[in-house]
């Protein structure tokens, strides 16, 4: 029986060659399986995007089948969202989300195919933890923010975290590796796991939806588990992905690096400017971070004087 | 999909090409008009975001000249249909934009832009 359990791993010396095999070439492969029809987002994306005004125009940097695109729910057309990702196949899935034709373009969260300050805003759910360093992840914090408007963009970075809430504890187990993790949590480094995509050879592609530990987790675990014995008998394919599970205060620390090394103020705009007054005038404001369901989160705001 | 909406969007993005990288020129496209729902409240506020010569340009190369050379500062339905229309509803499905300056060549497949770069191109 093939086991299910995440493991702890090691980034080779060549990490953009690790992610094509590791990350790309697998959701490739698992994208006709990887169906979700009926999402409910979580809270604080959901809550992100309801609170964006009309008009406004957005980017999805690692859009997967594209299942923040038609969000929000309560007023469809009302603001465009386009879809960026890696994997041509969940593209094509994406490309028409929720019944409707969507924007989706073909390309990678380090490249900036974007004219400058174009996107009002953005969100990144699930994907920089998919980059196998910390300089790749620091790269692509830093590619949201460019094409992000100076004046107004407003960002919600959203990655998997090494604190797994109850449920997923039981079906994620890091026991081998809990000490470490909690070392590693200690000093903010965060951890490099597979976690593994179970396909059985038997049952269909709608049963075998199995999202992602960053997704929707109860589903995942009846489904998973319930394909893990239908593959017992199936000789099933064990896909296994990388993940950096990041630790308590890492994803704060990387958007603040990658905007200071960007030449960006970290704080809130300052509010007495007088003309003659020493001032930074571009920079971005952390509006609020935390922990969601085994994710850590970052939602931030630029801003220019 | 490559709609106008995300044409005014696009830029080069290959390394040292940082001027005149936008906008990308379509070459040999393959266009389907479909129908979009129409939302005026979206096209009102989204109206100063758009690079408007760009869009008007790139209209003219996709054959459909409604738009004027530059943004009315007064917004009929009338217009708010025509710009609808230009922006969502004209779907470039094949072919490719190149960049005025660099000359790369970005294809387009099946409705889906491929602005995919080796990371040594990258700038
Ligand atoms: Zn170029």
């Amino acid at each position: 029986m093939p086991s299910k359990a995440v493991t702890a791993t090691s980034v080779s010396d060549n990490p953009q060659e690790y992610e094509a095999e590791h990350v790309h070439a697998v959701y490739d492969e698992i994208a006709p399986h990887f169906s979700s029809t009926r999402y409910k987002p979580w809270p604080i994306i959901a809550q992100f995007l309801s609170s964006i005004p009309p008009g406004w125009v957005g980017l999805d940097s690692g859009t997967g089948n594209g299942k923040y695109l038609p969000l929000p729910v309560e007023r469809p057309g009302s603001m465009w969202t386009v879809g960026l990702d890696r994997s041509r196949n969940l593209l094509d899935i994406a490309r028409t989300a929720g019944g409707v034709h969507r924007e989706v373009v073909w390309g990678d969260v380090l490249g900036r195919p974007w004219r400058d300050g174009a996107f009002d805003y953005a969100i990144s759910i699930a994907t920089i933890h998919h980059l196998a360093t910390h300089a790749r992840r620091k790269a692509a914090v830093q590619r949201l923010v460019q094409c992000l408007s100076h004046d107004h963009g407003r960002a919600l970075i959203y990655v998997w975290a090494i604190e797994q809430d109850e449920l997923s504890k039981r079906s994620i187990p890091l026991q081998a590796h809990a000490e470490q993790a909690t070392q590693l949590s200690a000093n903010g480094s965060g951890q490099d796991v597979f976690v593994p995509w179970v396909l059985s050879t038997q049952s269909k592609p709608s049963q075998k939806s199995n999202p992602a530990p960053a997704e929707d987790q109860r589903a995942s675990n009846e489904i998973a588990s319930r394909t893990v014995q239908n593959a017992e008998e199936a000789a099933p394919k064990v896909y296994n992905r990388y993940y950096h599970m990041f630790a308590k205060g890492e994803l704060s620390e990387l958007v603040i690096e990658a905007a200071r090394e960007s030449g960006l103020h970290v704080g809130s705009r300052p509010t007495n400017v007088g003309p003659n007054k020493e001032v930074p005038r571009r920079g971005i404001e952390i509006v609020q971070d935390g922990w969601e369901r085994s994710n850590y989160y970052v939602e931030l705001r630029c801003w220019r004087i | 999909m490559v709609r106008l909406i995300t044409h005014n969007l696009l830029a080069c993005h290959v390394k040292g090409c940082t001027s005149n990288n936008f906008p990308l020129q379509f070459k040999d496209v393959q266009i389907e008009l479909r129908e979009a729902e129409f939302n005026p409240d979206f096209l009102r506020n989204f109206m100063p975001r758009i690079e408007w010569k760009a869009l008007v340009d790139a209209a003219r190369q996709l054959g459909d000249t409604s738009l004027p050379e530059e943004q009315p500062e007064m917004v009929d339905d009338e217009f708010l249909q025509k710009l609808h229309h230009v922006l969502l509803e004209v779907h470039v499905e094949e072919g490719a934009m190149v960049c005025p300056n660099c000359n790369h060549s970005y294809p387009i497949s099946n409705g889906i832009p491929n602005m995919l770069l080796a990371e040594h191109e990258i700038g």
